[in-house]
């Protein structure tokens, strides 16, 4: 007869999914691949210190526990359902540090902290006044459909960072979210130079949803408007139904490639990863499922941030297991940045590499700015013809006239 | 001896039914070359598309109908419009149209183009709309 011991059930329930996790990360493989971060290209021969320098600078948010209640009686604790709000965290904060930092900015552990760094960070922190802290983005993804403690897609969390960064004026980000594959130039030049409208130089007919940001244009100083409101492009994508359709391996490859890039948010699937990069085959990411105690900000304005950077080997895992469900982000900082953007994603096009995970137009076909004015409707002559026709079928083709 | 026979049987059975299955997808991929060639004939104007929901799909609504005939030269950008206003989407929720389920719709090809390089072996050409997945994890707290 079987006999389980009641020490031995009480120890597989604290066997879960953090704990097995943790302590079994394998080292950088030694390989003369080349391995890409976030547009930075490294040889894991001969720079593995740079390689993991530049991982443990990125920010990385996890789970956290015995945070202030959300929405005052709320979850305490994010783990179990905050993994996709977290990653939406780490391409939103990478999106910062390129920001206020520069992409070459390198954390070292017990460093005086700049400023700069430090707003950073507060703009995360776990309670409900911080920018895009988990209380703001599960808050405002009420909005989206999305009850508080409710899993997100990749989607959700981009619309959610959408609303969330117009609060943040510091910052001063546009933050795009192109819907249906398909990124308009011309709509992006509006968002981030949205002054050039007020100006007339973009004819105003057809003027979609403005992100918030005509409001400031008027009030902006003289010398800013010559500028150009920097760029997070969010792209979320479907790269296929149950699998990722392998023709868009290459193209997902080059993302990491480009000096824009912000990574990829998506995961395996029920888990969200955020991904920095790639080495042959292998995705390189950051991973949220470890639960960490929530941290407050010390008396004298510097935050304990150890535990926001990852300080072991980054987690890898073949490309093929990549639930299709990502989004692709990317940072331009000026109009040129953006521009050298765009050249690059035609330029990928050309190439018969692969398929393009998404389309770069000039601008707006005028039917998807207004859908009213659509002259769509079922012709009628053209189904009674049906009608006639198919009397067999239970099941009758509606038809579409332009 | 007894279990040589119920493998003959077995195997037998099999054969049968195989050839059956065989025989059933080869009739009715002659009836949808015949529907589809009718059709063509009666509207040469128009490209048939049938538009499938993906099997595993949580978030977006069945369509009431699901085939399509459609302009050659309506773009696809414009037939994705129509079918999110069919299921009443907001322009923030995710939708995607897969063809063939396998790659992403370019939003700027007509659907004379998709067709030529897409269509079925019986004549349609088949579409899947799915959304995007979500991440979480359930395990006790």
């Amino acid at each position: 007869t079987m006999f389980i011991p009641q020490e031995d059930s009480s120890f597989t329930s604290t066997l879960t999914y953090d704990t097995l996790r943790f302590g079994e990360f394998e080292d950088f493989p030694e390989t003369s691949e080349p391995v890409w971060i976030l547009g930075k290209e490294y040889n894991a021969l001969t720079e593995k210190d740079e390689i993991l320098s530049d991982v443990t600078s990125r920010l990385w948010f996890t789970y956290r526990k015995n945070f202030p209640p959300i929405g005052g009686t709320g979850p305490t604790s994010d783990t179990g359902w905050g993994c996709m709000l977290r990653c939406g965290q780490m391409i939103l904060g990478e999106a910062l540090m390129c920001r206020h930092l520069g992409r070459d900015w390198r954390w070292a552990r017990g460093q005086k902290q700049r400023e700069e760094y430090i707003s950073i960070l507060n703009a995360f922190i776990d309670k409900k006044d911080s920018y895009y802290s988990i209380h703001q983005i599960a808050q405002m993804g009420v909005g989206e459909g999305k009850p508080i403690g409710q899993w997100y897609g990749p989607n959700t969390v981009a619309q959610v960072l959408k609303k969330l960064a117009v609060f943040d004026t510091w910052s001063r980000l546009v933050v795009h979210v192109a819907m249906d594959n398909t990124v308009v130039i011309e709509e992006i030049k509006r968002l981030c130079m949205p002054w050039l409208d007020a100006a007339g130089a973009y004819e105003p007919e057809g003027v979609g949803e403005l992100n918030g940001c005509l409001e400031g244009a008027c009030a902006l100083a003289e010398e800013e408007t010559a500028l150009w409101k920097p760029l997070v492009l969010l792209i979320p994508l479907r790269l296929g139904l149950s699998d990722i359709n392998e023709a868009y391996i290459e193209t997902l490859k080059q993302c990491f490639m480009l000096p824009q890039s912000l990574g990829v948010i998506g995961g395996k699937p029920n888990s969200a990863h955020y991904f920095i990069g790639y080495v042959g085959e292998e995705l390189i990411y950051l991973d949220p499922h470890t639960t960490q105690p929530a941290v407050e900000p010390c008396e004298d304005g510097q935050v304990p941030d150890e535990t926001y950077h990852c300080q072991h080997p980054p987690c890898r895992m073949h490309i093929c297991e990549l639930d299709p469900s990502i989004a692709a982000g990317f940072f331009c900082r000026t109009e040129d940045e953006f521009d050298d953007w765009c050249m690059r994603i035609r330029r990928l096009s050309c190439n018969r590499g692969g398929l393009p995970m998404f389309e770069l137009v000039d601008s707006q076909p005028s039917h998807m700015v207004s859908v009213d004015a659509l002259n769509l409707t079922p012709d009628f002559s053209d189904s009674d013809r049906l009608e006639r026709f198919f009397d067999s079928e239970d099941e009758e083709f509606e038809i579409l006239s332009l | 001896m007894q279990i040589n026979y119920f493998d003959f049987c077995f195997r037998f059975r099999l054969s049968q039914l195989k050839s059956l299955i065989h025989s059933t997808d080869l009739c009715r991929l002659s009836i949808r070359k015949q529907e589809v060639a009718g059709i063509r004939s009666k509207f040469p104007n128009k490209i048939p598309v049938i538009i499938e929901r993906y099997g595993r799909e949580k978030y977006l609504p069945p369509l009431d109908k699901t085939k399509f005939l459609v302009p050659h030269e309506l773009p696809m950008t414009q037939f994705v419009t129509i079918i999110r206003n069919r299921m009443a989407l907001l322009p923030t929720q995710a939708f995607y149209l897969l063809i063939n389920n396998g790659g992403l719709a370019s939003m700027s090809l007509t659907m004379a183009q998709v067709y030529k390089d897409h269509q079925d072996e019986d004549g349609f050409l088949y579409m899947t709309y799915a959304s995007q997945e979500m991440f979480g994890h359930r395990f006790p707290l």
